[in-house]
């Protein structure tokens, strides 16, 4: 049957991406419908129970700063935060959140329900339903036709999924959900490149039958960090602690005597794992002269027994597994609860998509998060936020967003996607950023939300909130640059450093070794905001490597904005070697700028481009007058 | 509207610079410079810009105030300019180490060494010359950038390349353990409280001091026209490139080459340099060893500017083994081939049909001397002098400009750890001293570093 009443966009999938594209389409005022296989599972943190860590609480916050609702969920469900890389620098500090994950499904929950414009059916999506070139909608299993302009589809690693536990294998899209075969089919019809990826958990252990004693406690940090710019402490949950144990020799050795009934070594999965969370097997054979290795051992939830063994991923068979688990510290006795298993799905070339997310072969159609070979929560939820705003774009006929690389971890991971693909689940990393000390999670705001502002997806609550942070840090900036301290004064003594002329306070700000807490200790002024003083802090800090950074975008933006056509022919443009055209021809880079990012790319083939746009462009503006 | 809008987006924001006259020992060198920042460099070099479009006589002062040189400046404004932007041009003493010496300094005071034919380039995105010419500009682009990339390799061949490679690797296992340190916090790996991470550092910093040294006082790159000669096992190499260099008082050098079967000699005929080139005989390899002697032996045919191809008149027909030494040989579009035909003391009168040959044709005996002045005629009116040396010239100066930077990084990165025991801004300078020796020694990007830290250290959790 058709369903009476038609919308603009239509989301499958109700994980990390799904909810955050409904949400920012529904903001961005679009009449959005989200399909999922159970509204029970909506915001379901299928691996580690975690928001955030290096990189991607920089994605959280930016989803944050365009109005997106993971960081407020974070908030709401983290039992547990900590910063990492804290002496490291500010560039590379994150912040990461051990969730419940009852709590986070509840939060996730409620921000769609509570949203306008969004509306929910619980159904698997078995169809698309395409006319020509163009997505009009889909088709779900009870046979409902669900009709709009823009689809997009987020279903994870339900694709074709199988999962494996020992020799065992079963089709499945997450332990106890069924996989999306009809749809991996549908799929596979179109002229999209299809490929294998795998990943895998760890057995879930009983946490009434592990002995903490000798375990290393690990307690959240004091100041606890918050993960939403609008969160605050009073949304966290009762606090609790995570622990720390490792493998033993023994461990390793049960291991290795499994590994003739592993799936990963027998030749059983051909997806490509993640070369950053090998599973223990991995570990043990790759690293061999390794005889411990770390498990970190987090809680599921405070209203839960479980716990999550964060390093021991695995898809040995169950009896290994169990023995496996007994051989670790403070697990001697301990059950399992749910095996750890691999799992192997579909995704799709990555290179095959435009950077508004939506895919180049089917107007309308748009991907985010696994199926684009990506593996997070926070990546998935990054490119849901896009693939949302900009299929509700295309419904008002208004041009595509996506923030730049010098702009955005989002703006990184689209453009690395589109233009390298990806040949194992792509995971963020600081080092990925070549503007990593202007990417920063304290900044987030100030890069994102005034563009989340024009975009309509970033309501007033927050609005007022940044403007009010952005002219506090103006005043006091101002307020630091008029005041001055002598040679003699006080100040001297707090900051056990002599002047020998006049400084203004920021001048000081910019020594090595003063903070802004003991400058303003030294000089009695009290501000609260201590978010606004570190902005504040790290501007005048590292104004000379940002400036150069900035100055670095400007120098290239000029060539790299120029626009190359969607249909351009690069066999016509002479002398560039095959090699060069055949890659341009399949990336189908949208600008100067993702073109020289190809690998093998050259100068001097980028001037060959420019020289032929300028005269062809040229030539044809004649034509039309 | 789509011309419109490329135009208005070509702010060029970088300053570029190059020789602009032919290299060689000419009485007058011009420098150009083109771009935004040619204010501040006159300012630095001539103490301020000349009036436009007049020549005034100036020193060219270095950042030390030391007079390199002494010559015309003349200013161009924009867009009345050959390129449409700003353009400085400072006309100086001819003569390759003149023109370095002003060039370095140029690049010191802000400019970048421009691409071949990125001045004509940017001429064109500026509208200062015909359409029609487009093609032209596209041809010079393409065949200069491959010359140039042929000079780089040509550099990169011996120690210079190297001491580049250990300079490149110690860079990057700098940076995958800084790297590693900062997105894998939880591994136990901080380098802010760690000894082997300043040594590292130091060491690195000492091999930039001396490549540097070495590299400006020009030992390390090899210049003039190389040659390769190329033929049979016993087709006569050896003696004929005793007969080339024996009869010259001017050999420079005959070393051992980096490989034990190449071996290198630097001759001049006529004053023009040459690198010579003797391969292993290219034939069906016996064992590896041989293998590996004839796979040399092909990619120094591949990077040289031309091939002295020996044949053996007493093994036949000397067409057909040209023929079939030709489809051995890898691609040769842009390398110039001399057929040599070895032994004519041993065959008798032969036929002299060889009018319609598609190549230079020189009948010799290595093994009495015969004909080797029509050789060395031959190998002057092909190969000659010019741009040749240029390539390498130019490759020199681009790769000093590369090292500099990279040190100048290398150092701030030192500091910021020692001072302020910034990690993310020991990381940054790190990534721009490595992204600078990558003009050298070729891309590698964020996904290779990843590479590197997976497969060193145990990653994950």
């Amino acid at each position: 049957m058709d369903y009476p009443s038609k919308f603009d966009v239509i989301v499958v999938g109700g994980g990390h991406a799904g909810t955050e594209a409904a949400l920012a389409s529904a903001r961005a005022g679009a009449a959005t419908l989200l399909v999922t296989q159970s509204i029970e599972t909506l915001g379901q943190m299928s691996c580690n129970p975690a928001i955030g860590g290096i990189g991607k609480s920089h994605l959280v916050k930016e989803i944050d700063a365009l109005g997106g609702v993971m960081a407020q969920a974070a908030d709401m469900a983290g039992i547990h935060f900590r910063v990492l890389n804290s002496r490291k620098g500010p560039a590379v500090r994150a912040t990461r959140a051990q969730s419940d994950r009852q709590l986070y499904r509840q939060a996730i929950r409620r921000f769609i329900e509570n949203q306008e414009n969004l509306q929910l059916f619980q159904q698997s999506v078995d169809d698309l339903i395409v006319e020509g070139d163009q997505v009009r909608g889909v088709v779900t299993s009870g046979g409902v036709c669900f009709r709009a302009a823009s689809v997009v589809l987020t279903v994870g690693t339900f694709l074709g999924g199988i999962i494996h536990v020992g020799m065992q294998k079963q089709p499945g899209g997450r332990a106890g959900d069924a996989p999306s075969n009809r749809l991996s089919e549908r799929l596979r019809e179109m002229p999209f490149t299809v490929d294998r990826l795998k990943t895998g958990t760890p057995p879930r252990i009983d946490g009434r039958t592990v002995n903490y004693k000798g375990l290393e406690a690990q307690p959240g940090d004091d100041p606890r960090p918050v993960m939403s710019y609008l969160g605050s402490r009073q949304d966290h949950p009762e606090q609790v602690n995570c622990f720390i144990t490792h493998t033993s020799a023994q461990t390793h050795e049960i291991i290795r005597n499994g590994l003739d009934r592993s799936p990963l070594f027998t030749g059983e999965i051909d997806g490509v794992g993640p070369r950053y969370c090998p599973s223990i097997e991995d570990k043990v054979v790759r690293f061999a002269d390794k005889d411990s290795h770390q498990i970190f051992i987090e809680p599921e939830g405070l209203n839960s027994y479980e716990l999550y063994p964060n390093g021991i991923s695995t898809s040995l068979p169950f009896d290994v597994q169990i023995e496996l688990v007994r051989s670790i510290k403070g697990f001697e006795n301990a059950d399992i609860t749910r095996p750890g298993y691999a799992i192997e799905y579909d995704y799709f070339e990555p290179r095959d998509l435009k950077s508004s997310l939506e895919t180049r072969f089917i107007e309308g159609l748009y991907f985010a998060g696994q199926i684009n070979g990506t593996t997070g929560y926070e990546e998935a939820a990054a490119q849901g936020l896009l693939a949302g705003i900009n299929a509700a774009r295309r419904s008002k006929d208004l041009e595509s967003w996506c923030p730049g690389r010098n702009e955005a971890y989002i703006g990184v991971l689209v453009d690395d996607l589109i233009t390298m693909g990806t040949k194992e689940p792509y995971r963020m990393f600081t080092s990925r950023a070549e503007y990593r000390l202007v990417l920063r999670q304290d900044n987030a705001d100030r890069r994102l939300t005034p563009a989340g502002r024009e975009l309509g997806i970033v309501n007033d609550q927050r609005w007022q909130r940044f403007t009010e942070k952005s002219e506090l840090i103006d005043k006091r900036k101002d307020f630091l640059n008029s005041q001055w301290v002598q040679p003699g004064d006080d100040i001297e003594s707090y900051l056990g450093q002599s002047l020998n002329h006049e400084y203004s306070l920021s001048e000081l700000l910019r020594r090595p070794k003063v903070s802004v807490e003991s400058l303003l200790t030294a000089v009695a002024i009290d501000w609260p905001d201590s978010e606004v003083n570190e902005q504040i802090e790290i501007d005048l800090k590292y104004e000379g490597y940002i400036k150069r950074q900035l100055e670095e975008v400007e120098k290239i933006n000029g060539q790299h904005g120029v626009i190359i056509p969607e249909s351009f022919d690069y066999a016509l443009v002479g002398g560039l070697s095959n090699e060069v055209q055949q890659k341009l021809t399949t990336i189908r880079p949208e600008t100067i700028g993702q073109a020289s990012r190809i690998s093998g790319v050259t100068p001097a083939a980028i001037s060959l481009l420019l020289i032929y746009l300028k005269k062809n462009s040229q030539l044809r503006s004649r034509q039309t007058g | 509207m789509a011309a419109d809008k490329l135009k208005s987006d070509f702010p060029t924001a970088d300053t570029i610079a190059a020789v602009a006259t032919p290299s060689g020992r000419g009485g007058v060198g011009v420098i150009r410079v083109s771009g935004p920042d040619v204010t501040a460099i006159a300012e630095q070099i001539i103490g301020g810009l000349p009036p436009v479009r007049k020549a005034v006589y100036k020193n060219f002062l270095d950042k030390t105030e030391i007079i390199v040189d002494q010559g015309l400046a003349i200013f161009f404004k924009a867009p009345n300019s050959f390129t449409g932007e700003d353009v400085l041009e400072l006309q100086g003493h001819g003569g390759p180490v003149v023109m370095d010496m002003l060039l370095t300094t140029v690049l010191d005071a802000g400019a970048r060494q421009a691409r071949p034919g990125e001045f004509s380039e940017r001429a064109f995105l500026n509208d200062k010359i015909d359409l029609s010419q487009a093609e032209a500009i596209a041809d010079l682009i393409d065949s200069s950038s491959q010359h140039a990339a042929r000079g780089a390799m040509r550099s990169l061949q011996g120690e210079f390349s190297n001491i580049v490679k250990e300079l490149d690797n110690s860079v990057v296992e700098l940076r995958m353990y800084v790297e590693a340190a900062i997105d894998f916090p939880e591994e136990e790996i901080d380098f802010l409280s760690d000894d082997n991470l300043v040594k590292k550092l130091q060491e690195t910093k000492s091999v930039f001091v001396r490549l540097i040294q070495q590299t400006k006082e020009g030992a390390l790159l090899r210049e003039g026209v190389t040659l390769v000669l190329a033929g049979k096992p016993n087709a006569g190499k050896s003696s004929l490139m005793n007969q080339l260099s024996g009869r010259q008082s001017s050999i420079v050098t005959a070393i051992e080459g980096t490989t034990r079967d190449l071996v290198n000699e630097h001759i001049q005929i006529d004053g023009i340099p040459l690198n010579l080139i003797d391969t292993a005989g290219l034939r069906a390899a016996a064992d590896e060893v041989e293998e590996e002697g004839v796979r040399r032996a092909l990619a120094a045919v591949e990077s040289a500017e031309g091939v002295l191809l020996l044949i053996d008149l007493a093994m036949g027909d000397w067409r057909q083994q040209t023929l079939s030494m030709l489809a051995e040989l890898p691609k040769l579009e842009s390398t110039k081939v001399i057929v040599v035909l070895n032994k004519k003391d041993l065959v008798s009168a032969e036929d002299d049909n060889s009018g319609d040959f598609p190549y230079p044709l020189v009948r010799i005996s290595a093994k009495n001397g015969e004909g080797i002045d029509e050789l060395r005629i031959s190998i002057k009116n092909t190969f000659g002098m010019g741009i040749s040396e240029e390539g390498v010239f130019i490759a020199r100066t681009r790769h000093l400009e590369a090292l500099l930077t990279a040190q100048a990084h290398l150092l701030d990165g030192i500091l910021q750890l020692q001072e302020n025991l910034a990690g993310d801004l020991l990381a940054e300078e790190l990534r721009l001293c490595h992204q600078k020796l990558c003009e050298i020694t070729g891309e590698f990007s964020s996904d290779d570093l990843l590479g590197e830290i997976f497969s060193s250290f145990c990653i994950g959790k």
